[in-house]
C-alpha cells in the first residue's frame, strides 16, 4: 500500500499537526540471512508518560520534554522560542555559524535532492517528517512569518501560513532530535544547502534559550562532564581504579608490565579518550597503552577534569557547551606543556577538538592535534611495530565514523593501515566520504530512554546494518567469525544495540570493535589472542 | 510615453538587481568569522578524489599547504555546466533543470553581447551567433519551465514544498522564455540591438509589443530575482567557499587570531539557565555557572 502523501503546501503543516508512528511493514528490508525478519513494533510511550513528558510525531521520544503546566507556560515557551529565533540570527549570540546558518536559511530551492541520501528517511519506508528538508523548512517559514518584516503580507502565496503554537514546536524539537546531523543530505546539496547545520541550529536555539536538550546530552552530558569530570560519571578517583584494572588485564594477557602514564609534563602526546572506552571497551585503552609503550612514545593522559575524556557533546546541540569543554581539553593540554594532543578513536571529539574548536580556541592556549588514525599509520607502515597479519585471518570490514570521514576528511589512514594488518579485508559500500551513518550519530548512541532505543536501532541504524551483511555476505553463516572495525566509542555504541538488537552474533558471528584491538591482535612479540572473540 | 516607462522601468531593474546583489553579498560576506564546518571531498584538496584532507598528513602544519585551483574550477564547473548533482541525484528533477538554466545562461550571454554592440564595439561573429543563442536560449526557458512547473505542481516530493509564489516566478520564467523566442523568431535580434543601445543611452525605447512586453517580462524577473532563493547563484560561493571548501587552518598571530579576538568581546543574552546572560563570550565560556558544578541529575 502506498504511504499516504502530502498533496500541497498546506498540507505540510497539516502534516506537522498529526502524528504518524513508524510501521514496522513499512521498514527497508533486510538482506539475507534476514529476509524473513519481522521487526517488533516500537514500544509505545504510555498514557501516564505522556502527561508528563512530551511526545514526537513518531511516537517516539528523544528529547524528553516536560509537558508544560499551563496554557500561560505554553505562551511563555512560545515567546521565548521566538525570542531565541532573533538571537541566533544575530553575529553577537551566533557568530559562531551565522554565515553557516543564513546561507543555509535563505537559498534551499527545495529540490529534494538531498532526499534519498538520508538513511533515516530512506530506512523509515520514506516517512515524510524525516525527509532532510522537512524540519528545515518549518522553520524557515516560522522565521518568514514572524521575524522577517512584513511576514504577515500575503502568507498563503508565500508559503507562510504557519500559525505558531506549542504544539508545533514541541514536534519541531522532537524531530531535531530524529536527524544524527551525519551531512550526508549537504553532501549531495547541489547548491550546498546543510540540512544538518539547520537541525544542529534548532538544537540550538532550544538549548541555550530555553534550556530543552536530550537529558542524555546536556544534564547527563555536558553539564555532568564539568562537575565530575567525565560524561560516564567517572570521577579522577574512579578512574585511577580503572586504570589499575587496566594494567592488570595487560598484564594477565601480555605478559608486559605497562604502568599507564598520568600527567607527564612535556610528554610527546596528551592521549584524550573517549571514556565510555574506559568502562564498557577497556580493550580499547589497553591496545593503545600497548602500542604507544612498543612504539617507545612519550606519552601521557591527564587526572584533571574533564581532561581525561574526550566527549565534547556540546557539537551536538549547542555552542556555550561545546566552547567550554573545548577550552578546557586545550588548558589541560597547554598546562601539562605537551607538544601534540592525541585523539583517540572518537569521532565526534575528533570534530569537536581539530576542526569545529580550530577557530575557538585563543593563540595562548593552543596545542597541535593529531588523529590517533595518523599516529598510528605512521608507526604500523614505518615498521615500528613488530606485526603478523596472519592473526587476524577472519573478515574485517571497516565503518566510517561521519565525523571524521565526511567533516574532517581523513579517510586514508584507517585504509593503509588495515591493509597491512587484516588481509581479509572488504569495504563497506558506499564508505569513505560517502559512509552512512551508524544510526548513533549527534549523541543519539548514549540515549538509552524511554522508546528512543527501539527507533535507533530500528530506523536510525537500519541502512548501516544492511551495510554491514552486505559487507559479509560471502561469508555470513555464524561459524565464520567476522569484524566491524568501527574506531569511534560512539559508533561502537551504536553497533553493541544494533547487532544486539538484530542478534548478528548469533545468527550471523559479527562482532564489533576498533581499530587498535586489531593492531595490537596482529602484534608478534605478544601472545595471541587479544581479540577475544565474546560480544560485549 | 510607452518608451520612456519601458526605459525607466529596466533601469529600475538593472539599479535593483544591482542593489539586491550587493546587499545580499554584504550580507553573507559581513558576518563574523564562523566555527569550522568543512565538508569533504574538498575540491581544492590535492587529495580530492578520495575526499582526504591535509589532517591526513602527520605534522601536517610543518608541510607547505597546496590547495588545486584545478579542483575547484572543474568541481563548480561539473555543477554549473552540467548539474552534476541533480544528474546524480534527482534524475528525474534534471531534465527540467537543466534546460531551465542553459536557457537562462544564453539568454544572459545573448544579453551581454547585445550591450557590447551597444557600446559600439560589433564584431559580425556577434551578429551571427546572437540570435540563434536568444532562439535557443528562450526556447530552452521555455521547455524547462514547463517542465518543472509541471513536477512542481504533480510531483508528491516536491509539491508540497513548493509555495504559490514559486509557481508564478516559474509561470514567469516560461513566459519570458516564450517572449524571448516569439522575439527572434518573428524581428530576429536587430530591434532588440536597437533597444539596448537606446537603454545605453537613456533615449526612451521605439519596440514592438512583442519586444516590449518581453524586456517588461525580463527586467521584472532581473528586478526581483536577488531577494528570491534564485540568489543562489552567487550565494553558493558562500556555501562553497566560505563554508564546505573552508578549511582553513588557524595561525596563531594570523588572520583569525585578531577575528577570534573580536568575537570573544560579543556581549550574549541567552537565556537559558546554563548561561551567564549579559556578559561577553570570553567570560561566559571561560566560568562553568555556580549550578553546573554541582552536577547533573
Amino acid at each position: 500500500m502506498e504511504r499516504p502523501r502530502i498533496a500541497s503546501q498546506g498540507d505540510l503543516l497539516r502534516f506537522l499537526a498529526e502524528n504518524e508512528d513508524v510501521d514496522p511493514a513499512r521498514l527497508l528490508p533486510l538482506p539475507p540471512p534476514y529476509e524473513d525478519w519481522v521487526d517488533e513494533p516500537i514500544k509505545e510511550i504510555t498514557e501516564d508518560q505522556r502527561t508528563r513528558i512530551e511526545v514526537g510525531p513518531d511516537g517516539v521520544c528523544g528529547a524528553q520534554i516536560p509537558v508544560p503546566k499551563s496554557e500561560e507556560e505554553k505562551e511563555r515557551l512560545v515567546a521565548g522560542f521566538l525570542s531565541g529565533l532573533r538571537k541566533l540570527l544575530t553575529k553577537e549570540n551566533n557568530w559562531t555559524f551565522l554565515q553557516p546558518l543564513l546561507v543555509s536559511m535563505e537559498n534551499c530551492v527545495k529540490c529534494q535532492t538531498c532526499a534519498e541520501a538520508c538513511p533515516i528517511y530512506t530506512a523509515s519506508g520514506h516517512m515524510e517528517m524525516y525527509r532532510p528538508t522537512f524540519r528545515a523548512e518549518i522553520l524557515r517559514k516560522i522565521v518568514d512569518r514572524y521575524i522577517k518584516p512584513g511576514g504577515n503580507l500575503f502568507p498563503k502565496l508565500r508559503g507562510n501560513d504557519i500559525e505558531l503554537d506549542w504544539e508545533t514546536l514541541v514536534k519541531l524539537a522532537e524531530l531535531s532530535y530524529r536527524c544524527t546531523l551525519c551531512r550526508r543530505c549537504a553532501q549531495q546539496c547541489p547548491i550546498g544547502i546543510d540540512n544538518g547545520l539547520l537541525t544542529r541550529e534548532i538544537r540550538k536555539l532550544f538549548s541555550q534559550e530555553l534550556g530543552i536538550a536530550m537529558p542524555e546530552l546536556h544534564e547527563l552530558g555536558t553539564v555532568k562532564q564539568m562537575a565530575v569530570g567525565s560524561s560516564t560519571g567517572l570521577n579522577p578517583a574512579g578512574l585511577m581504579d580503572i586504570m589499575e584494572f587496566a594494567e592488570e588485564d595487560i598484564t594477565e594477557k601480555t605478559k608486559l608490565d605497562i604502568k599507564i602514564p598520568f600527567d607527564v609534563e612535556g610528554a610527546d602526546y596528551l592521549v584524550l579518550h573517549n571514556a565510555g572506552e574506559f568502562l564498557s571497551w577497556p580493550e580499547n585503552l589497553q591496545a593503545f597503552a600497548i602500542i604507544l609503550e612498543a612504539a617507545g612514545i612519550k606519552w601521557t593522559l591527564s587526572s584533571e577534569l574533564v581532561g581525561y575524556d574526550s566527549v565534547n557533546y556540546g557539537l551536538f546541540y549547542d555552542d556555550i557547551q561545546f566552547s567550554r569543554i573545548a577550552l578546557k581539553h586545550y588548558e589541560v593540554a597547554k598546562k601539562l606543556g605537551v607538544k601534540k594532543i592525541m585523539m583517540g578513536e572518537c569521532g565526534h571529539a575528533h570534530k569537536a577538538t581539530m576542526a569545529a574548536a580550530d577557530r575557538l580556541i585563543p593563540d595562548p592556549l593552543r596545542v597541535r592535534t593529531e588523529s590517533c588514525l595518523v599516529t598510528l599509520e605512521d608507526l604500523v607502515l614505518s615498521g615500528r611495530l613488530p606485526l603478523d597479519p596472519s592473526r587476524n585471518d577472519f573478515p574485517v570490514t571497516l565503518h566510517d565514523p561521519c565525523n571524521i570521514t565526511r567533516s574532517m576528511g581523513i579517510i586514508q589512514p584507517q585504509r593503509n593501515i588495515l591493509a597491512k594488518i587484516a588481509p581479509r579485508f572488504r569495504e563497506m559500500e558506499p564508505h569513505g566520504v560517502d559512509n552512512f551513518c551508524c544510526g548513533g550519530g549527534s549523541g543519539f548512541a548514549v540515549c538509552q530512554s524511554l522508546n528512543f532505543p527501539d527507533w535507533r536501532t530500528r530506523v536510525a541504524g537500519r541502512v548501516k546494518f544492511i551495510q554491514i551483511l552486505e559487507a559479509f555476505a560471502d561469508c555470513i553463516e555464524p561459524e565464520t567469525h567476522k569484524y566491524v572495525c568501527a574506531p569511534c566509542s560512539n559508533c561502537k555504541g551504536q553497533m553493541r544495540d544494533l547487532l544486539t538488537y538484530y542478534d548478528a552474533w548469533d545468527r550471523c558471528g559479527i562482532l564489533y570493535g576498533g581499530l587498535v584491538e586489531l593492531i595490537v591482535n596482529a602484534m608478534s612479540d605478544i601472545p595471541e589472542g587479544f581479540l577475544e572473540w565474546e560480544f560485549h | 510615453m510607452a518608451g520612456i516607462g519601458l526605459l525607466a522601468w529596466v533601469w529600475v531593474a538593472v539599479i535593483g538587481f544591482i542593489a539586491g546583489c550587493v546587499m545580499k553579498g554584504l550580507h553573507y560576506a559581513l558576518t563574523p568569522m564562523h566555527l569550522r564546518w568543512d565538508l569533504y571531498p574538498v575540491a581544492h584538496e590535492p587529495r580530492r578524489d578520495h575526499g582526504g584532507s591535509y589532517l591526513e598528513e602527520k605534522d601536517w602544519w610543518t608541510h607547505k599547504r597546496r590547495t588545486s585551483l584545478v579542483g575547484e574550477v572543474s568541481a563548480m564547473g561539473e555543477e554549473i555546466v552540467l548539474l552534476k548533482g541533480v544528474w546524480k541525484n534527482n534524475r528525474s528533477l534534471w531534465w527540467g533543470s537543466m534546460p531551465f538554466h542553459w536557457g537562462l545562461y544564453l539568454l544572459v550571454v545573448t544579453t551581454v553581447g547585445l550591450v557590447v554592440q551597444g557600446l559600439g564595439w560589433s564584431p559580425a561573429i556577434l551578429s551571427i551567433v546572437l540570435p540563434w543563442l536568444a532562439g535557443f536560449g528562450g526556447g530552452l526557458l521555455l521547455v524547462g519551465a514547463t517542465v518543472l512547473l509541471i513536477e512542481r505542481s504533480s510531483s508528491p516530493k516536491l509539491r508540497p514544498y513548493t509555495t504559490p509564489l514559486d509557481r508564478l516566478n516559474l509561470l514567469l520564467l516560461l513566459a519570458f522564455g516564450a517572449a524571448s523566442t516569439a522575439v527572434v523568431v518573428t524581428d530576429g535580434l536587430a530591434g532588440a540591438g536597437a533597444a539596448v543601445a537606446s537603454v545605453l543611452r537613456l533615449k526612451p525605447l521605439d519596440v514592438t509589443p512583442l519586444l516590449g512586453l518581453q524586456m517588461a517580462l525580463g527586467a521584472l524577473f532581473v528586478l526581483y530575482m536577488p531577494y528570491t532563493r534564485m540568489v543562489h547563484f552567487f550565494a553558493k560561493y558562500f556555501t562553497y567557499h566560505k563554508v564546505r571548501w573552508d578549511d582553513r587552518p588557524y595561525v596563531a598571530g594570523g588572520p583569525f587570531s585578531s577575528r577570534l579576538e573580536a568575537a570573544l568581546q560579543y556581549g550574549m543574552d541567552w537565556s537559558a539557565p546554563h548561561i551567564q546572560t549579559g556578559r561577553s563570550w570570553a567570560e561566559v565560556v571561560t566560568e562553568v555557572p555556580e549550578h553546573d558544578t554541582k552536577g547533573g541529575k
